[in-house]
């Protein structure tokens, strides 16, 4: 195995792209420079498009901003970038019938840091590009959130002014959901799950590069909508209609923000399921596929189904404001509720989105670092789906209090408060792999298990929310800021940590040091919770959320919580700088350094660049630790699969 | 499992109750009470966190035990006993967690119903909400408007809900009651103030620009008084 892997090593330019050429073709060449032209180009087509027709059609003004910005700026603009990038050569050729190489890995694997800024098509490095975006825009969205804590420290107004408040927590949440929690967990899955299935890629290569270069042209989105007049989308990331229909112009930008990032969303969940369903190794059942395999595979049948659904609610608002339909405008027939309704039939299971694939890399880390079987494997694997199903059938519990039919309050509370029963299958069955183990508590365990307890609490103010009655005096209340983030933070962003430490080692072939990522971890935990255990209280006691201004009998704590979010804030500091350094001097990493079984680690770290050299053959279940003798796959060079196991297959 | 293992556990899980329960306990958890509806909604969120304590206390013991005593040296490299799982334990907490959120959900559903029920002879009130303020008027007081909400005490109320441009919504953390009010609709909130004095009316769904600041008060008055104010002409 190992000498294949440097064979692949030693010709680095053989798989490589071919280099660019010189002169003036360079501009033709797919890439950053193509970008820059192609998409001021079709931007200008854009707006040729608006004006012609707006010309034909003898609508007065015929150059009117608000359509130029989005048919040019936040639709055919980023097409441009995304032609002139590449991520469409490949399809456009095969469209007009020029020659394609369907077996071209030009695209494949890097071998500078200049291969992070082109099409690539290795599931490996679109995994990284994913993550980098992704703490990119995390860390863009926690600079928010300070500002928003400063602003609170006193009451009264500090330093913004009220639009510009709604701006900073609107972008804030919207950049944490749509472009960090949600694509960072398909970055982590990009890299693992192909691996962990014994597969040499995705499915869909050229599909998953387009997914990831969707993304960058969200998150720019979003954030540029602070520079155009009358500020930032400011109506919360819930964008409630009809109040995001009359907010000024930045709003649309979280409208097709939205639309790029789910789009992305989508497409990556398709190549998922696609890869999940047919490109397992030989022998690899799907009751032998790692519970993050199978967390994937449900968050995926999640995003598939219910993605859509935001992208209409976007759209329906955005052709109220443009198009002067009626779809939520009272005036003109339309029905408010509807946008709360179409909203959170998605947004629930959203939140399912962005928690599944923690659970997934929860039961991976914590079993290899227990030196124990998953407790309830099958268990575990069929709450999944109990959570999946039942997710759609919960949306309204967030309008207990929103003028919906009466009557439907006590069914969406009867189903929201079930979900509880797989939500605690899942905990205890942690518990009980921890229990009698061997537990390492090296950095990803510290996250593991943080985020078990972290999610505890959480789920149990989630109880609180279920049950209507309490659910009318907390909602939409800090108490509610309070739950979000010990599910989010301590619940998503902790399993992301885990994930981002315990395959560190995998994805750069270098050690972390542990040091700082157990200073990492402790900081960030008592910060968390210094920040947001208070809020559950001033919730409670009376503060509403949303709010740059509030009573003075929220001050003390209100300024306690600040600076505990400054604390919360520069943790990540230490985080940054474990990352930078460590992937450049990093003691070079072990193939498994955790003895883990999954197939991940049973190739070289980093992996060869199609994964494995021979596919690999699963004999066996993948937590066997404790087992004597038991493998979960054989691979070439190891000793053949022996009689029990072909016979236990 | 050794008695002494047994025992250590308990008393984890004692001491992690205690602390939950000091939490509940000590700080003061909710506004004073000044609706009949709200010493209801007072009895669900205790009877949760009653429920709540018990399971945070065991998931606690558990977590805290096994850190403490399963740990290992990192250059351990032996591994922990085989378990795959336990047929009865996990019928265990499948069920015991099923029964207790149907408790919960059963009190809610009563509370709610009650809540939702209004009592004998209601006072009708028009709320309406529009940016950034709100007022008021009593159809049965030939139309009288306000701008503060004035309630006799220990009658039943009726709010209906107006909303002349976007969503607001109506709180009044004392009466732990909460409304949406959706242009359009006329939904309607019930409520029994039974102590007097002014309490706070917040808007709490994001309506622009002022929602921070759209703020109000509850007057709760003796029926004489209410009746006075309320006969009077102009507001
Ligand atoms: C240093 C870390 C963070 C701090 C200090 C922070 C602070 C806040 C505050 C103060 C609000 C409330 C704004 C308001 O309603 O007036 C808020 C809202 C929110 N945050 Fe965070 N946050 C942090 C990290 C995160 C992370 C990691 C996520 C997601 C994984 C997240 C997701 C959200 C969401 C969804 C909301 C709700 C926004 C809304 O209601 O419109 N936050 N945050
Ligand atoms: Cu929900
Ligand atoms: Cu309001």
């Amino acid at each position: 195995m190992t000498t294949l892997t440097h064979e692949h090593e030693a010709h680095p330019g053989r798989q490589g792209p071919a280099p660019p050429p010189r002169g003036w073709r360079r501009l033709l060449y797919p890439g950053l420079l193509r970008a820059a032209w192609m998409a001021p180009l079709f931007f200008g087509i854009g707006c040729g498009i608006v004006v012609l027709c707006r010309w034909w059609g003898g609508w007065q003004p015929i150059w009117f901003g608000e359509i130029i910005v989005l048919v040019g700026a936040l639709i055919a603009g980023p097409i441009g970038f995304l032609a002139g990038i590449g991520a469409f050569d490949y399809w456009v050729r095969y469209a007009i019938g020029s020659p394609t190489k369907p077996e071209d890995h030009s695209g494949h694997g890097a071998y500078s840091w200049r291969d992070y800024f082109r099409v690539n098509t290795d599931h490996k490095v679109i995994g990284i590009q994913y993550l980098t975006t992704t703490i990119f825009f995390f860390l863009a969205g926690g600079l928010l959130a300070m500002l928003v804590r400063a602003e609170l420290a006193k009451p009264g107004m500090q330093f913004f002014d009220n639009q510009t408040y709604n701006g900073l927590f609107s972008v804030h949440a919207s950049l944490m959901i749509f472009l960090f929690v949600i694509p960072a967990f398909a970055g982590l899955a990009n890299f693992v799950v192909p691996l962990m299935l014994g597969a040499p890629d995705m499915a869909f290569p050229r599909l998953n590069a387009l997914s990831y270069w969707l993304l960058p042209i969200a998150g720019i989105m979003m954030l540029s909508s602070f520079l155009v007049p009358g500020g930032a989308f400011a109506a919360g990331w819930t964008g409630y209609a009809p109040l995001s229909i009359h907010q000024p112009l930045g709003t649309i930008f979280f409208n097709m923000g939205v639309q790029w990032a789910g789009a992305s969303s989508i497409m990556t969940a398709l190549n998922f399921l696609v890869t999940i369903i047919t490109m397992r190794a030989p022998g690899m059942t799907f009751w032998r596929m790692p519970l993050l395999v199978w967390a994937n595979f449900t968050t995926s049948l999640l995003v598939v189904i219910a993605t859509p659904f935001i992208a209409g609610s976007q759209f329906f608002v955005m052709f109220d404001r443009v198009m002067h339909t009626h779809f939520f405008d009272v005036a003109g027939g339309g029905y408010p509720l509807g946008y709360q309704h179409i909203f959170w039939f998605y947004s629930h299971p959203a939140v399912y989105i962005m928690m599944l694939p923690g659970f997934g890399i929860a039961s991976e880390v914590i079993s290899a670092m227990s030196r124990k079987p998953i407790f309830g494997y099958r268990l575990m694997a069929l709450s999944l789906m109990a959570i999946l199903v039942l997710g759609f059938s919960v949306w309204a519990h967030h309008m207990f209090v929103s003028g919906m039919a009466p009557w439907l309050r006590v069914p969406m509370m009867i189903t929201t408060l079930m979900i509880a029963v797989p939500t605690g299958i899942k905990v205890f069955s942690w518990l009980a792999t921890i229990w009698e183990g061997k537990l390492n508590f090296a950095t990803p365990m510290l996250w593991a298990v943080g985020f078990v307890s972290m999610f505890v609490i959480g789920g149990l103010s989630g109880i609180y929310l279920g049950a209507v009655p309490i659910d009318i005096h907390v909602s939409d209340t800090y108490f509610v800021v309070a739950h979000i983030h010990y599910v989010l933070f301590g619940g998503s962003l902790f399993t992301i940590f885990a994930g981002i430490y315990y395959w560190f080692p995998k994805m750069t072939g270098r050690q972390y040091n542990e040091k700082l990522g157990k200073l990492h971890f402790w900081l960030t935990f008592v910060g968390f919770n210094l920040t947001f255990f208070p809020m559950h209280l001033i919730g409670t006691q009376g503060m509403p959320r949303r709010v740059s201004d509030y009573a003075p009998q929220f001050a003390n704590w209100n300024l306690f919580i600040s600076i505990a979010s400054f604390a919360l804030g520069a943790s990540t500091i230490v985080f940054l700088y474990n990352m930078v350094t460590s992937m450049r001097r990093g003691a070079p990493a072990e193939a498994n350094p955790w003895r883990s079984l999954t197939l991940e680690w049973q190739v070289s770290s980093p992996p060869p660049i199609f994964n494995f050299d021979e596919i690999p053959q699963v004999v066996g279940n993948p937590y066997e630790y404790g087992v004597p003798g038991a493998r979960h796959a054989v691979l070439n060079g190891d000793r053949a699969a022996t009689e029990t196991e072909v016979r236990s297959r | 499992m050794r008695r002494g293992s047994i025992v250590q556990l308990i008393v984890i899980g004692v001491l992690a109750g205690a602390v939950a329960s000091a939490v509940a306990l000590i700080p003061n958890w909710l506004p004073s009470s000044a609706s009949r509806e709200a010493g209801r909604i007072d009895f669900v969120f205790w009877f949760v966190t009653g429920i709540c304590i018990f399971v945070f206390s065991i998931v606690a013991a558990v977590s805290v035990y096994s850190v403490w005593k399963f740990r290992v040296k990192p250059d351990d490299d032996s591994d922990g006993p085989p378990i795959h799982g336990h047929t009865g334990l996990e019928i265990a907490w499948t069920a015991v967690p099923a029964l207790l959120v149907t408790a919960i959900a059963i009190v809610s559903a009563i509370v709610l119903a009650k809540d939702d029920a209004a009592g004998a002879n209601p006072l009708r009130v028009n709320v309406y909400a529009q940016q950034f303020f709100w007022s008021f008027s009593y159809p049965g007081y030939g139309d009288k408007k306000s701008d503060v909400l004035r309630l006799p005490v220990n009658r039943s109320v009726v709010l209906e809900g107006h909303s002349k441009d976007v969503i607001h919504s109506f709180w009044v953390p004392e009466f732990r009651q909460k409304q949406d009010l959706v242009p359009g609709l006329t939904p309607t909130l019930h409520i029994t103030p039974n102590k007097v004095g002014t309490y706070p009316l917040i808007c709490t769904e994001l309506c622009g620009l002022g929602h921070a600041l759209m703020r109000s008060r509850v007057v709760v008055m003796e029926p004489a008084a209410f009746d006075k104010w309320a006969s009077r002409k102009g507001a």
